[in-house]
């Protein structure tokens, strides 16, 4: 399980968070560009179809390949108590023959996409992931490299996401941890649960403002 | 003097020198105000002199250390900095008491401000400010030169007071518009920055994106317009077979062809030159034969009802009419029905018999040909079983009748996805997954294939194989064929069902079948090719029960 806000911040501004989040953070960013592969099962393998997502991560010099389920969210009273969302999630590291495993297994490619960011990991009451990407989308199949077949989906914003592992015992507290975290970042973006839709801060120009020129010092 | 007191002028112009005499006329009033205060002066003059002497002292101090390149006593640096600093702070306080009303004097001097501190306090303005004060003022007091100086007073606080309220109007709006820039961080209701239309524009495509995250919208790209791109990237490159565009699209009729050259394995390289050459043959069709070896020990079981008399598969088709639906699948069919006649043609006799047989009652989708192929993995394991049930599985194939061989046809798909399914749970290859569902020949064949890797199975199928009172229990368990992640209890429980002669226990099998045809080595054949030969094989009997276990699929 998993815990899990989501925002949009306009890309002008993402140098400020960047600086923001390394301050709070207090570790490296992490450079993130992933290729996402989102199958879908055919009607072989049920009644219901059910998406599978393939990561390659194309960062390290061997891409790395990763399976990952995302199941449904937490309903219900306790759900809207919250301010995050709490949902299954089950990741496990594979070999560079997932794709071909799953195409035999008769899941077809729904959707894919490229995601290029910076992310950091760090504990502050829960083991947090911070990830700001911005998101591209392929005109033509599995092209990640050639920059004229990748356009961005939404050119000017960029995604930001906070998750934290969760388990049905220590929700509450880790739903806190990321909650608390998410209010330093107020002044920048505005972050919810992925499926309310928010737009940016007012404020964001003026945060970024103040973050950018931080490292000029004045002499008194 | 230069000490930390300066001294300014009050509301009235008045200097303050000692050096300097007086104006008569004010010396008087100073004197009334300030008699204590010029005793206080004094001391406080003395005490700052006194003060410059002890820090100019310790600068020599410094000098000489300096000079002399020592290692100063810091002890007694530091104690003589702290009564420097003791002494100074009782003057400066003792300056706040007597001269709060005219007095200003510097928080901080050090060395940067020291030599410009006493023209700054200098309360004398400069010459050419001076004159443009005074041409100011007299601009003010233009209108009122007339009137009594009370009238005046009254105007000029009128104008102050009116002034005033601006100042505090405007501070009222800055600091309103300040809480609300910096205090609420409400998202799209507070948009005081941006403009509706760039706030709405960017609204908009944050759930653009929003959306293509989470959901995939605005990404997926119709199965027409997909085109590969030139250059596939290097984590894709030795992944996916060359033009693999059509794995991703449930047609068929591409995987076929495609994906027998990138098959990684021997076993399932040989599989598929041997589907490839026996592919025409089980097809029934007008197709050229394979012409492999050992092809007359086919021959020796039955009379063969096809034309091709040299071919291994000839005496085993016993297809009707092929179908239109099948001959669609024939091209793609056609490779996989080379491979197993070849690898067919490279087991033991007896169990080319067998095979030949299964054959014979194997769906014309031509999956039990792939299945056949998997046989080849068997090697030795599987031939000590086909010895054991050869006899009884030869006699049971033939009693079964077409009647079965349309519902095998469904049935091998069901085995053999759920097969592969078990398998697949059990981390085997792939290749292995071969499942000749048709008859009890193909059970047997299908439960020896499955025993390979699970030597488990073998042991169970062979129990099963020779007792008849299992085939109720059979009977239940293939009831569940429908489930994916079916044990290798209940596949041989299944496969034995198909046995059982019963038209009735086709319904498992078919489940079965068309399960297990997934997990075939060449799965992505078969799988494809299952889906549009199932809907057909629906269409061209009325056979009851084939609809039914259809539906159960």
């Amino acid at each position: 399980m998993e815990c899990v806000v989501q925002g949009i911040i306009e890309t002008q501004h993402v140098e400020a968070l960047e600086i923001l989040l390394l301050g709070l953070c207090g570790v490296p960013k992490e450079n993130i560009r992933v290729h996402e592969l989102c199958l879908k099962s055919g009607p072989n393998l049920g009644s219901e179809a059910s998406e599978i997502r393939i990561l390659c991560d194309l960062m390290q010099p061997e891409p790395a390949w990763t399976v990952r389920h995302v199941g449904g969210s937490m309903r219900g009273a306790g759900a809207d108590q919250i301010s995050v969302l709490l949902r299954t999630m089950v990741e496990s590291k594979a070999s560079k023959n997932v794709l071909r495993l799953f195409y035999l297994l008769g899941y077809k490619l729904d959707h894919e996409l490229l995601r290029v960011g910076f992310a950091f990991h760090f504990q502050r009451g829960a083991q947090i992931t911070v990830s700001v990407s911005s998101y591209s989308k392929m005109l033509k199949l599995h092209a990640t490299e050639s920059n004229d077949d990748n356009v961005p989906v939404s050119p000017g914003i960029q995604m930001v996401e906070v998750t934290a592992p969760a388990s049905a015992e220590n929700y509450t507290e880790v739903a806190a941890a990321v909650s608390s975290f998410c209010e330093y970042l107020a002044p920048l973006l505005h972050l919810s649960k992925p499926g309310l839709s928010t737009g940016v801060v007012p404020t964001a120009a003026a945060a970024a403002a103040s973050l950018m020129s931080f490292s000029g010092s004045t002499n008194m | 003097m230069d000490g930390p007191m300066a001294v300014g002028h009050g509301q009235q112009p008045q200097q303050q020198q000692d050096q300097q005499q007086q104006p008569p006329v004010k010396v008087v009033e100073r004197l009334n105000t300030a008699v204590q205060q010029q005793l206080n002066l004094e001391s406080v003059k003395t005490r700052a002199i006194s003060l410059f002497k002890a820090i100019s002292r310790i600068l020599e101090e410094f000098e000489v250390l300096s000079r002399n390149n020592s290692v100063p006593k810091w002890h007694d640096v530091s104690s003589s900095f702290s009564m420097v600093n003791l002494e100074l702070f009782n003057i400066v306080e003792d300056i706040k008491k007597v001269s709060k009303a005219f007095v200003v004097h510097p928080k901080n001097v050090n060395a940067e401000n020291a030599a410009i501190l006493p023209v700054m306090i200098s309360s004398k303005l400069l010459p050419e400010i001076e004159a443009d004060d005074n041409a100011k003022r007299e601009q003010l007091l233009y209108a009122m030169q007339n009137l009594p100086v009370s009238a005046q007073i009254e105007k000029l606080k009128a104008r102050i007071d009116m002034i005033g309220a601006a100042c505090e109007s405007a501070e009222k709006v800055i600091a309103d518009t300040r809480k609300t820039y910096f205090g609420t961080r409400q998202g799209p209701t507070n948009i005081l920055t941006l403009d509706k239309a760039q706030a709405a524009k960017i609204q908009e495509q944050g759930n653009a994106l929003r959306n293509a995250v989470n959901h995939g919208q605005g990404l997926r790209i119709p199965m027409e317009q997909r085109q590969m791109t030139s250059a596939l990237p290097a984590h894709l490159a030795d992944v996916l077979p060359i033009a693999d565009s059509t794995q991703t699209i449930s047609d068929s009729s591409g995987m076929y062809m495609k994906n027998t050259p990138p098959v990684s394995s021997n076993i399932v390289n040989n599989q598929a030159t041997l589907m490839q050459a026996s592919g025409s043959q089980l097809m029934g069709r007008a197709a050229a034969s394979p012409g492999g070896t050992g092809a007359s020990s086919f021959d020796n079981t039955t009379a063969s009802p096809l034309p091709y008399a040299n071919s291994p598969r000839s005496a085993a088709n016993m297809m009707n009419t092929p179908s239109p639906q099948q001959q669609t699948q024939q091209q793609h069919q056609q490779q996989q029905q080379q491979q197993r006649q070849k690898f067919i043609q490279q087991l033991p006799q007896h169990q080319q018999q067998m095979l030949a047989q299964q054959i014979r009652q194997s769906p014309m989708t031509g999956l039990g040909q792939n299945q056949l192929s998997q046989l080849h993995d068997l090697q030795g394991q599987a031939q000590n079983k086909y010895q054991l049930h050869g006899q009884s599985q030869m006699q049971f194939s033939q009693s079964l009748g077409s009647q079965q061989f349309q519902g095998r046809q469904l049935s091998s798909g069901g085995i053999q996805h759920g097969i592969s399914q078990s398998q697949l749970n059990q981390g085997n290859q792939l290749n292995r997954q071969f499942n000749q569902m048709s008859g009890t020949a193909n059970s047997a064949l299908f439960n020896a294939a499955q025993a390979t890797p699970n030597n488990q199975m073998m042991s169970n199928m062979s129990a099963m194989m020779t007792s008849q009172p299992h085939v109720a229990r059979m009977q239940q368990y293939g009831l569940s064929g429908g489930s994916h992640n079916l044990g290798s209890q209940n596949m041989n429980d299944q496969v034995f069902n198909m046995g059982a002669g019963n038209p009735n226990t086709m319904m498992p099998m078919q489940q079965q079948q068309h399960g297990s045809q997934g997990a075939f080595g060449n799965m992505q054949q078969n799988t494809q090719n299952m889906q549009p030969g199932m809907v057909p094989m629906q269409n061209q009997q009325n056979h009851t029960n084939f609809q039914q276990h259809r539906q159960n699929q």
